[in-house]
């Protein structure tokens, strides 16, 4: 590919390691958690306590929402912000949130640890390079109808100013298949594997829409070797204000951590094995 | 014009009145400091309540008037006769100063005074009880004019109060922080706010007061503008916090002293004294030296510009004058340097 001066892979050279207060994103698999939007100090520190307890490494909670219709809920905004540093606080862990607008990324830089630009906003490239200017870790999601080129041609704005810190996330394409929210193009963890040195995490939560699809596609990113997972939990998910029929319960989210360890050591240990 | 606009109205008018209630009590306390004061101030509220009662508005008629002012002059007479303590302490209500003065004492009423040298005069006048003054900061060093005047003021340190100073950036409710473009703080506050201040692409600008910029923010809701100040000051003038702990050190402290005509009763575990030392090679060191020599730990030292060439020296040190080791060392260097004058001996509380 052309043009990626920074994003694109340098032979010979490691593989981008991103230390996030404390969290090596890139080193082993870094399992992001936590509810779609925060609604309440209650159900943010709730989820934030519980998903912790399961191995999860970072908090996920959307305070600025991008929502197709203007009328459904915007998010809580800057009391938003509060809520997750109060989350961080009890926990300790590291908060990625959405910035949406321009005028908040420095903002939003003030509370969270790293700042996530979604798929609808991949290629908002005004907001990409204030990203950039904002020092930040960035986790960039893949955008629902772009090519691998194009992410990485935006992860590549935000490097050229400067700041070499992005995450890159599959979160699922569109394609002719409805049955699933998205088509998770899990294909992209080797070919970014292979294309770039960022690490690359996979959402499985957006990337199907559907509740018993999560586990499966997490144990397949897994097995593909990705960097990481963001999955959406929510401490009473039939009572969420947004993505309700996506969000996992903290139980089945701390069985699927079990799982999601055991895979990854035999996986580990089948290339270990062939290795030796 | 919307029922919440005129709620909005309600609140403000609500806190402007509180405070204004608040003000003039605090002035009517003070006058029990002067010859016939309580008597006079008496006279002046019954006139206060009949020119209610004559410059009564439309609504508030003249019986309603005169009542709420009846109701004010009888708090503010049973405040002159009652034995609250006084403290004063430099900008508006919601200061650094005045929570360090309610660290040191709860109960006292603490009064506020423009700057620094009406605090001195306050408190050298007999005007207020005490009076209390940042004197050192572990970001911006020595709090200005404070040391200056403490060197030919004729009061006592009676307490001191090593407070930790976490500032917020403050913004009237519903206020968008999107569209802050100016912070108005005291120099100080903007100084050990600055990283913050640049990341957020916000220009500082000085205000007398910390607390004062956020009571001006309250009541004028300038657009664009949020202020830097404590969270005690957010909730005394119902704005809202964009972010708390905004200084760029965690280590932000500022160091107290509370000050009175007539030194402390009680021992006390620290002094601080002052003096000039002759213009001489080792001048200085033999002063020290006597400290040194009796065991003394010195915990300050600090030099204040006099005329140029002559400099005061601050010099605070643990222990009590009751002490007679220490007694007999401040009696030494009284000899040894010139003008040695002991500030007091006193409790120091670390919060």
């Amino acid at each position: 590919m052309k043009d990626l001066k920074l994003t694109g892979s340098r032979p010979g050279a490691e593989r981008t390691v991103i230390d996030v207060a404390g969290v090596r994103v890139g080193e082993g698999l870094v399992v992001i958690a936590g509810p779609c939007s925060v609604e309440s100090e209650d159900q943010t520190v709730r989820t934030a306590v519980a998903v912790k307890e399961a191995g999860a490494k970072m908090l996920r909670g959307g305070a600025f929402k991008p929502r197709t219709s203007p009328y459904a809920f915007q998010g809580l905004g800057l009391k938003g912000l509060k809520i997750l540093d109060k989350a961080r606080r009890e926990t300790g862990l590291p908060i990625v949130t959405e910035v949406i607008d321009t005028r908040d990324v420095s903002w939003v830089g003030e509370y969270a640890d790293v700042l996530q630009i979604g798929a609808r906003n991949m290629q908002n490239f005004s907001l990409l390079r204030e990203a950039g200017k904002s020092g930040k870790p960035i986790l960039l999601k893949r955008g629902m109808h772009s090519t691998l080129e194009e992410w990485l041609n935006c992860a590549e704005y935000i490097l050229a100013e400067g700041n070499g810190q992005v995450i890159l996330c599959e979160r699922g394409i569109r394609t002719f298949e409805t049955f699933t929210r998205n088509t998770l193009d899990l294909s992209m963890i080797p070919a970014v594997h292979s294309q770039s040195h960022l690490p690359i995490f996979v959402d499985p939560s957006h990337g199907t829409g559907l509740l018993d699809m999560i586990e499966p596609m997490s144990l397949a990113a897994v097995a593909a070797g990705a960097d990481g997972l963001e999955i959406e939990v929510h401490i009473d998910p039939s009572s969420a204000l947004s993505d309700k029929d996506q969000q996992l319960r903290p139980e089945a989210f701390a069985r699927l951590m079990k799982r999601l360890t055991r895979a990854r050591e035999f996986i580990e240990e089948m290339y270990a094995r062939e290795e030796s | 014009m919307t029922p919440h606009d005129l709620y909005e109205d309600l609140d403000r008018i609500d806190a402007r009145l509180l405070a204004l209630l608040n003000e003039r009590m605090e002035r009517s306390l003070l006058l029990r400091a002067f010859p016939d004061g309580a008597e006079d101030a008496a006279r002046h509220d019954e006139g206060s309540v009949e020119r209610a009662r004559r410059t009564a508005l439309c609504l508030a008629g003249p019986e309603f008037a005169a009542g709420v002012y009846r109701s004010i002059a009888g708090e503010c007479g049973r405040l002159r006769a009652s034995d609250l303590r006084t403290v004063a302490f430099q900008g508006d209500h919601g200061a650094y100063s005045e929570m360090a003065a309610r660290a040191w004492d709860a109960k006292a009423a603490a009064v506020p005074f423009r700057e620094f040298v009406d605090v001195f005069d306050a408190v050298q006048d007999g005007i207020v009880d005490y009076g209390i003054v940042p004197v050192e900061n572990t970001l911006g060093g020595l709090v200005g004019p404070v040391n200056s005047i403490l060197v030919y003021a004729d009061l006592k340190i009676v307490a001191a109060v090593d407070m930790p100073v976490a500032h917020c950036l403050l913004a009237p409710p519903g206020a968008d922080h999107r569209e802050i473009r100016a912070a108005y703080s005291h120099t100080q506050a903007l100084a050990q706010c600055r990283r913050f201040l640049a990341r957020n692409k916000l220009e500082g600008r000085t205000a007398y007061d910390t607390a004062g910029a956020a009571r001006r923010l309250a009541e004028e809701r300038p657009a664009g503008a949020a202020a830097i100040a404590s969270r005690f000051a957010a909730e005394l003038y119902g704005l809202e916090i964009i972010k708390e702990d905004i200084q760029d050190a965690e280590n932000n402290r500022t160091r107290f002293f509370v000050l009175s005509r007539s030194p402390a009763l009680e021992a006390g575990g620290k002094c601080s004294a002052v003096f000039f030392t002759e213009d001489k090679a080792g001048a200085l060191f033999r002063v020290l030296e006597l400290f040194a020599r009796s065991g003394i730990n010195l915990t300050r030292i600090e030099s204040v510009p006099n005329v140029p060439g002559d400099y005061a020296i601050f010099l605070d040190f643990e222990g009590s004058d009751r002490d007679p080791r220490v007694a007999g060392a401040i009696e030494e260097a009284k000899a040894s340097a010139r003008e040695f004058r002991l500030l007091g001996c006193y409790t120091e509380r670390r919060l």
